[in-house]
This record gives C-alpha cells, structure tokens and sequence, in this order.
C-alpha cells in the first residue's frame, strides 16, 4: 500500500469518484450512477429513463449492484457516491434483466412487423440483447387505447405500451401543459387524458413530445400509420434545421427514397437526440408536423409568364430568364438603376440572399435590396 | 440574441416583454419553462394574457403601447434605490447620466396612471431585475413593431447596460427572431445599408473592398428599406423582384400596395407557392422548399447551421441559389458557381465574422454535442462565440440612449374606440403558405377570428361566435368574434395569418421613425356585429385557456 500525503488525501476529496465495474469514474455532486456510467462508457439499460425528465425508477431496467447492499438500486435515480462500488453484469443482474424483461413482453407484440409499425422498438431490441426468454405466455393488453380521438397527429397505441411513463412525464415536465396522464391501476395502467377527451380538447399544443419519447413506439404518429408509410427503420434519415421560426431546431427529415418517382418523399420528422443540438431533441407542433407542404398538390412546378391576354401562361426556363431579364433591364434602361426593387427573404437560405444582394448590386447597380427582417 | 438558448434554462430572472413565446418560439418557451421549474422567476409584460403568464411570477398586463413608461420607470426604481451597476456603467458605457436625468421624471406611481400596472409591481420587478446577476431579458416583435419601436428597444438596453447584465451566461439583451433566417439573411447582406458581415456600403473601404472583390462598380449610398420600397412601388420603384415573400399579404397597409404593382411595370416572382403577390406577377420563377435544397440558415443565436437536400423539387422547380445564378448570367453576369458551398465561401471571404464556417467544417460537426457554429468565427479553429461582449462591450463603450414616451400613431377615439393588436399563433406561420396547406393545423385553426373582452363584447350586442366586421381608417374584414379575457376590456387581438381576414387591410403602415417598422401592434379600430353565429367546427383559438375561457 501506498502511503498518502495530507495533500494527496485533499486531492482525492476534492475529485470524488465511484468505481463502476473497475473503472474509475470521477463524478460531480448531484450525478446519478448512471450518467457516471453513460460517460465512462459502461452501458446499463434503461426504458423509463431521458435526460430531460426528472429520474422515476419506473421501469426497473436500470438495476445494478451496489457492493455492499442487497437490494439492487436503480441506476437512473440514485446518486453517485464517493467510493461506490457499483457492479453493472453480474450474474444476479443478468437474470433480473431476463425476468424483468421476459414479463414486460406477455402482454407486448413479439412480432416486429406489428410492434415497429411506426418507430423502432426498443423494447425488443433490449430484450434480444439480454436474451430474455419469449415463451412465457401471453395476454392480452388491458390498456384503455382511446380509439376515437380525432386529433390529427397523435395515435395511441395501447398494445405496445409498457407504462414508463416517459409520455406523461414529457408533457408535464419539458412542455408544461400536463395533458396526458397515467391512469388505472396495475394492468390497467394507460395513458389518458382528463375525461377521455380528445387531445383537441384539452391543453395539448401537439408538440408530439410524446411521439419522441416512446420508446416503444406506443405513442406514434397518425399520419405515416394511416398513409401506410413504410416502418422509419427503412427510411433515410437527413439532417437538416426546421425552416419556420428562428430558434433553427435541428431535425431528422424521414425519407422513402423510392416515392414520388424516385424523387423522394418526406414521411416522417423525427429528432435528433436530447442532448445534442439546440432544441434538446425538442421539436413544436410545425416542426415535428407540418411536412406536407413539401409535396403538395399546389406547388408551382412549371415556369410561367404573363402572355399578351394578361393570362399566366406555362413556359420553359430559357423564354423565362429571358423575359425577366429583358423585363428587369428595361425598366433600368426607361427609368435608372434605382427604379429596381429586390425583396430577398428570411425564408430562404443564406447563400441564396447573397445572391440576391449580389444581383441587386453588382449585376443591376442598386442598393434597393432587402427583406422582411424590416418588419 | 446577446446570448444563446441553451443558457435560457439557467436564468435565475427572465423579463419577457412583447413576446408570445410558447406560440411563437415553443421551442424557446420549454427553457424558459425548464428555468421556472428549476426556481427561477419570470415576469411576463403583454396586454394580452399569454400561456406564459400561468407560470410567470408577475403579469405586467399594460396598456398599449405604454412600453416606454413601464421601461423607463423601471429605470427609475433601479437609479432611485441604488441598484445601478456603478462600475460597469464607469468602465463599459457612454451616456448614463442623460438617462438617468431622464428617467427621474418617470415615477412609478404615474407610470401606474399610464401603463396600468401597479407601481408597487413595478418597484418590485426593478429590484428583482437588478438584483439577479442571471437576469435575462427577451422579447420580439411586441417591442418592435410600434413606432416607437427603436425607443422600446432603446428603453430596455438602458436596463441592461446600467444593471451591468451583459457579457454574462444567461444574461443579456434577447430578441427572438421571428423567421428561420432573418438573421442569416441580414448576416448576407440583404439590406440596402449594409454589405455581407454588416459593412456599411457606403464605408469607402468596405465599398472599395467588394468593388474589387466582384469587379465591378455599384452605387455606395444605401437603397431603400423594404417599407419605403413598397410605398414607393408604382411610384419611384417600377420593377421589382420578389423571392419567398408574399408581400401582398405580409406588408402594412395592404390596399395602397396592390394599387402600387397595378401602377408598376415589371415583376418577378420566385416562390413555391401561387401566393397573392404572385397574381400580379409578369415572370413565376417554380422555387424550392428547404427539403429539397443544400445551403445554411443563421438562428437566433447567431448559429450557423446546414439545410440539407433530403428530395428533389417537383416538375421543373429549382433550387432558389440556381434560379438567381440563372437569371444572373441570363443578364450577361457570367457567375460560375457550382454548388453552394461554392456561394458560401465567396461570401465569407470578404466578411470576416464568418470566415471560420464552411459548408464542409459544419458538416463535420453532425455527430459532436452541439451542431453549427456560432458567429463570431474568425477562423477554421475558432470554436464559435455563445455569447456576446465578454471582453467588454463590443463597440467600445455600451450606450445609454434616453428616450421620451410618444403615444402610439393612432389612438382610440370615438370612430373607432378600441386598441387593435394582432400577432402569431402556434398553429400557423406567417402568411401560412405553407401551414395552411397541412390539414392537421387547418382542423386546429381554420379560420380567423378577433378576441374580444366580454365587456366591450356586451356593450355592442356581440355574442360568441358571432360573425363581425372589423374597420379601421383603412379598410375592413370580416371575422368570427370570440369572447375572451385573454384581452382587456378596450383591447381586441386578432391573428394575422388569414388571407380572407388579412390584418395588414386593417393595420397601420405608420412607421417607427429609424427603422420604418409598422405598428403592426396598436391601432384604432371598431367592431360591428354582422350575423349570428353558431360554434364553428374545429376553431380552437389558442393554447392558453385558463380560468376564463370563453364559455
């Protein structure tokens, strides 16, 4: 054994640390056991738990062992402390994952075609980890599902439910408007609303938060369900930043390649993980929702110029540059450069303003350029 | 914004003014909500009840276009008690003592005459402001969109650099950007004043500098700001090129333009969308939406972040930066780029504030915490700047600006005797081109309304869901009233994204003397019952109900 100095022992008091499976892991006050791990890299498995919720031990997943102690304690709501021994794949926790995991399935789709109709499954991916047994029986799912809400965005499916509560918790915690809830007891736990009213009717701002959530796709989006979307696990997923206000949340547009001709269609937003970009992994009822104008029927797909009846007429791209070029010269040549007005657009992207502006200045020799950022 | 919205959550105070936030940044709003629950303390300043106000600590419900008062004797308190900053205002700023002679006549107790609001409530907020070292304020277009506009702006900034609240996390001067790139859009240069990176164009050096840069010659004296272009159209302006707005529908006054583009001789329209500009077009250009295009957009926060092709334009539509590169060349320009990146890298090359980004450096950054870079970024090492004016205020010296109450361009009178006010909803965007067409927020929202307090409601027979007429000077609409208290009695509020129901028929083009802003916020106007009528299918007017929802 080493011995220590006085200053050593300073030292050591002032880094704490908890040793998670032999790894040294420092932590600071007020750290769980499980986001020591998440850092040191040790992964313990969790259902219930996000970084943006306040911790609820509700699903049990997270159990570990703590040397020392002999009930298992949930990673995701207890906190570090200095000199823990913490043991995450013991063969005691090994075999709680399994059972655990093995009675979470008897009432819960096994077929991933059924239980991933809409977002992955992390339930049975876990429980393939873990290699939970599936042959403990089945029955059938108790949960109240709600099936005539007509909200249009929301879809509560009561089969691939698992009560985490992550939802609920969601609603309440991250968008204040607590419109959802736990309700029943034991089996009959489900998600509902005040007076099983439509989320229309309630304080819901259908940010789909919910939707993001899930981790087992149980609360899912109507839209791809109903359109028959395919599953998100087969669509390409682009990064891009959501063209409505300005906060700029990053999101995940969903993409079947094969629609549209080939062209590719947007199915779906999801968002990029909490944690990792502006919004948290946050998104608002525009964001996560309105993607349909992106494909919709009214979209101008041919170039068009007013013919000598005053009528907007189809044309090709070359008569049309050509007239708007004949048509912006003109009026420069009959009254000076600064008879010309540019309107740019916050909406658009920042090359394309500069392009604009570039136009406007080098090309017409006006400063007439602007946009709606004077409003 | 001064600072960023990931420093939100740890504000110990948040000043909200003008600003609808869980409508219009929802975003925005879930840290704000994040930071009351962690025990912060937020004051809300609206006439209008907001969602926000369920949470804030105090609702400084004032009177119209009382911004001024409520500011300034705010100012007043925090000079009066001593809670002035006197070392910061000693070493970071310029011109406190005018203010402070100014903001001497501005006493609570007749603010409370002006503003409505308590003056105990305001000794209270000026304290607790002052007094926070995380004190944040924040606010949009309710500030702005008067004309006193700039006086608002000037008012809080005065708060801000005599309290010393700058150039500190989750501090600072905070407006919420309204568009998903106006500040990308200023950032580039697309405004009569200024160059790409906010040069001044009539700067010799800048001037000269992108002369060469282009090879070229072009004017140095500034052109017109949007709100002066669109009363001049069909006047000094005879052809104009309108990319992605519909100014039709989105600028003030509305009526006036429209004679103005009958009167005007050439236009071009670039969008996705037929839109009501677009039916007095001569040339539509078929643009694209930010899915099916390459290229950045700037936030609130200064961040620069990628927009990315995830499909293509349908038919013949383009992406918007190869559609200007076209009509370009197409008058003999000769531009050569190829993508844009390309674009991105000519612009940052002259504008040293974003001479660190690129499209590839950003694209690197995907999977890091944290994507996008945030301006300043000088160079390809330089790691962004979260917030602003750390080492001291940015120009030298923080200026204090004293500013007088003006009342509002039109006030209430016997013609027409309520304030009118209109703003977002969560629901829509804008001129809802593009929300409209979603047939999830149509069956939310699908048709305009007015809120109007059940008093003034009762005063001229007006029932719930009756179908009225909206007048002011300049023209009318017709709508669906709601009775509500979320307005108070001598207020209605109504929403601009109808283009049946345009608020820009009935608004003011009044503008704020520097900026040329209208007052979108405050007008005269009066209501008429039209025709009874029944509750209306799928109107569900906002998110905030409350205790007195209408009934």
């Amino acid at each position: 054994m080493i011995e220590r100095t006085e200053h050593d022992v300073q030292a050591r008091a002032a880094i704490k640390s908890i040793d998670i499976d032999g790894h040294s892991v420092a932590f600071s006050a007020g750290e769980t056991i499980l986001e020591a791990a998440q850092r040191a890299g040790v992964e313990i498995p969790t259902l219930c738990h996000d970084p943006r919720l306040e911790p609820a031990g509700a699903c049990r997943t997270c159990l570990v062992e703590v040397e020392g102690q002999n009930r298992m304690v949930p990673a995701c709501k207890t906190p570090a402390a200095d000199g823990a021994k913490i043991l995450t794949e013991t063969e005691r926790v090994d075999r709680h994952r399994k059972t655990l995991l093995a009675l979470y399935l008897t009432d819960h789709p096994r077929d991933r075609e059924v239980a991933e109709r809409g977002a992955p499954n992390e339930l049975l991916d876990m429980a393939d980890r873990y290699g939970a047994p599936r042959n403990w029986g089945t029955m059938e799912s108790k949960r109240d599902a709600r099936d005539t809400d007509r909200n249009p965005y929301i879809h509560f499916n009561a089969d691939t439910c698992i009560a985490c509560a992550r939802c609920t918790r969601y609603c309440e915690e991250v968008e204040g408007v607590s419109a959802i809830t736990l309700a029943g007891r034991g089996a009959e736990t489900t998600i509902a609303t005040a007076d099983s009213l439509s989320l229309l009717d309630t304080t819901c701002e259908m940010c789909g938060g919910c939707v993001d959530v899930c981790p087992t796709g149980a609360m899912g989006e109507k839209m791809p369900l109903t359109r028959s979307a395919k599953p998100e696990r087969e669509l390409k997923k682009v990064r891009s930043t959501c063209n409505f206000c300005g906060v700029g949340c990053q999101l995940d547009l969903n993409v079947d390649e094969e629609a549209e001709g080939g062209n590719g269609r947007v199915v779906k937003v999801t968002s990029p993980p909490p944690g990792t970009t502006t919004n948290d992994g946050n998104l608002c009822v525009k964001g996560r929702f309105a993607y349909d104008f992106i494909h919709h029927e009214e979209r101008i797909t041919s170039p068009l110029v007013r013919n000598e009846n005053g009528d907007l007429v189809e044309t090709s791209w070359d008569n049309a540059l050509r007239v708007a070029a004949d048509g912006l010269r003109g009026v420069a040549e009959r009254h000076g450069a600064n008879a010309l007005g540019f309107v740019s657009s916050s909406r658009c992207t920042v090359e394309e303003n500069y392009l604009v502006q570039k136009l406007s200045r080098a090309v017409f020799k006006t400063n007439n350029v602007h946009q709606c950022a004077a409003t | 914004m001064t600072n960023s919205i990931g420093e939100i959550r740890n504000a110990d105070f948040l000043f909200v003014i003008g600003s609808n936030t869980s409508e219009a940044h929802p975003i925005i709003a879930m840290e704000m909500k994040r930071a009351v629950r962690r025990g912060g303390t937020m004051v809300v300043a609206d006439p209008r009840k907001i969602w926000m106000t369920t949470i804030a600590e105090k609702h400084l419900q004032l009177n119209p276009g009382s911004d001024v008062w409520l500011l300034n004797s705010i100012a007043h308190v925090i000079c009066e008690e001593g809670l002035a900053d006197e070392a910061f205002i000693r070493d970071n700023t310029e011109g406190f003592e005018q203010v402070r002679e100014t903001v001497a006549r501005y006493s609570p107790e007749e603010a409370e005459v002006h503003t409505g609001i308590p003056a105990e409530d305001i000794r209270w907020v000026a304290r607790k402001y002052a007094t926070t070292p995380k004190a944040g304020i924040y606010y949009t277009l309710g500030i702005t969109e008067h004309s006193h506009g700039t006086d608002n702006v000037y008012a809080l900034a005065n708060l801000v650099l005599m309290t010393g609240h700058l150039g500190k996390p989750s501090a600072g001067m905070n407006p919420l950007r309204g568009q998903n790139n106006v500040q990308g859009a200023n950032d580039a240069g697309a405004t009569p004043v200024f160059l790409p990176g906010y040069q001044r164009v009539d700067d010799p050096e800048a001037h000269a500098k992108y002369e060469k840069s282009w090879g070229v010659e072009f004017p140095s004296e500034p052109g017109l700001n949007l709100n002066v272009m669109m009363k001049e159209v069909g006047k000094s302006i005879k052809g104009l090129f309108v990319m992605g707005e519909d100014i039709v529908l989105s600028e003030p006054n509305c009526m006036e333009l429209e004679k103005g583009l009958n009167n005007s001789e050439f236009m071009i329209v670039q969008d996705a969308f037929m839109n009501e500009t677009a039916r007095f077009a001569d040339v539509i250009f078929p643009a694209s939406v930010f899915a099916e295009k390459e290229g950045v957009f700037t936030n609130s926060e200064r961040r620069v972040q990628r927009v990315r092709k995830a499909v293509e334009p349908p038919g013949q539509a383009r992406e918007d930066w190869r559609i200007l590169i076209d009509l370009a060349n197409a008058c003999g320009a000769g531009w050569t780029f190829e993508s844009a990146a390309a674009v991105y890298d000519e612009m940052v090359k002259d504008a040293d504030k974003f001479s660190g980004i690129s499209h590839a450096r950003l694209d690197a950054m995907v999977s890091l915490p944290k994507t996008g870079l945030q301006w300043p970024c000088p160079t390809p090492d330089h790691p962004g700047t979260t917030f602003l004016h750390e080492e001291g205020v940015l120009r030298g010296k923080g200026l204090f600006t004293a500013v007088e109450y003006r009342p509002p361009a039109e006030v209430p009178d016997e013609d027409y005797g309520l304030y009118l006010s209109t703003g977002r909803t969560l629901y829509h965007y804008n001129s809802a081109t593009q929300t409209r067409r979603e047939s999830g927020l149509d069956e939310k929202q699908s048709e305009a309304w007015i809120e109007i307090h059940p008093r003034d409601a009762r005063r001229r027979d007006i029932k719930n869901h009756d179908k009225v007429r909206v007048s002011t000077r300049r023209g009318s609409v017709e709508v669906r009233a709601l009775i509500s208290r979320q307005v108070q009695p001598g207020c209605i509020w109504m929403p601009l994204h109808f283009g049946e129901a345009r608020a820009n028929v009935v608004t003011n083009d009044a503008g704020d003397p520097v900026t040329d802003t209208a007052e979108y916020k405050v007008c005269a106007a009066e209501v008429h019952r039209i025709e009874e009528g029944t509750a209306p299918d799928g109107l569900y007017p906002g998110t905030f109900y409350g205790l007195d929802a209408p009934v």
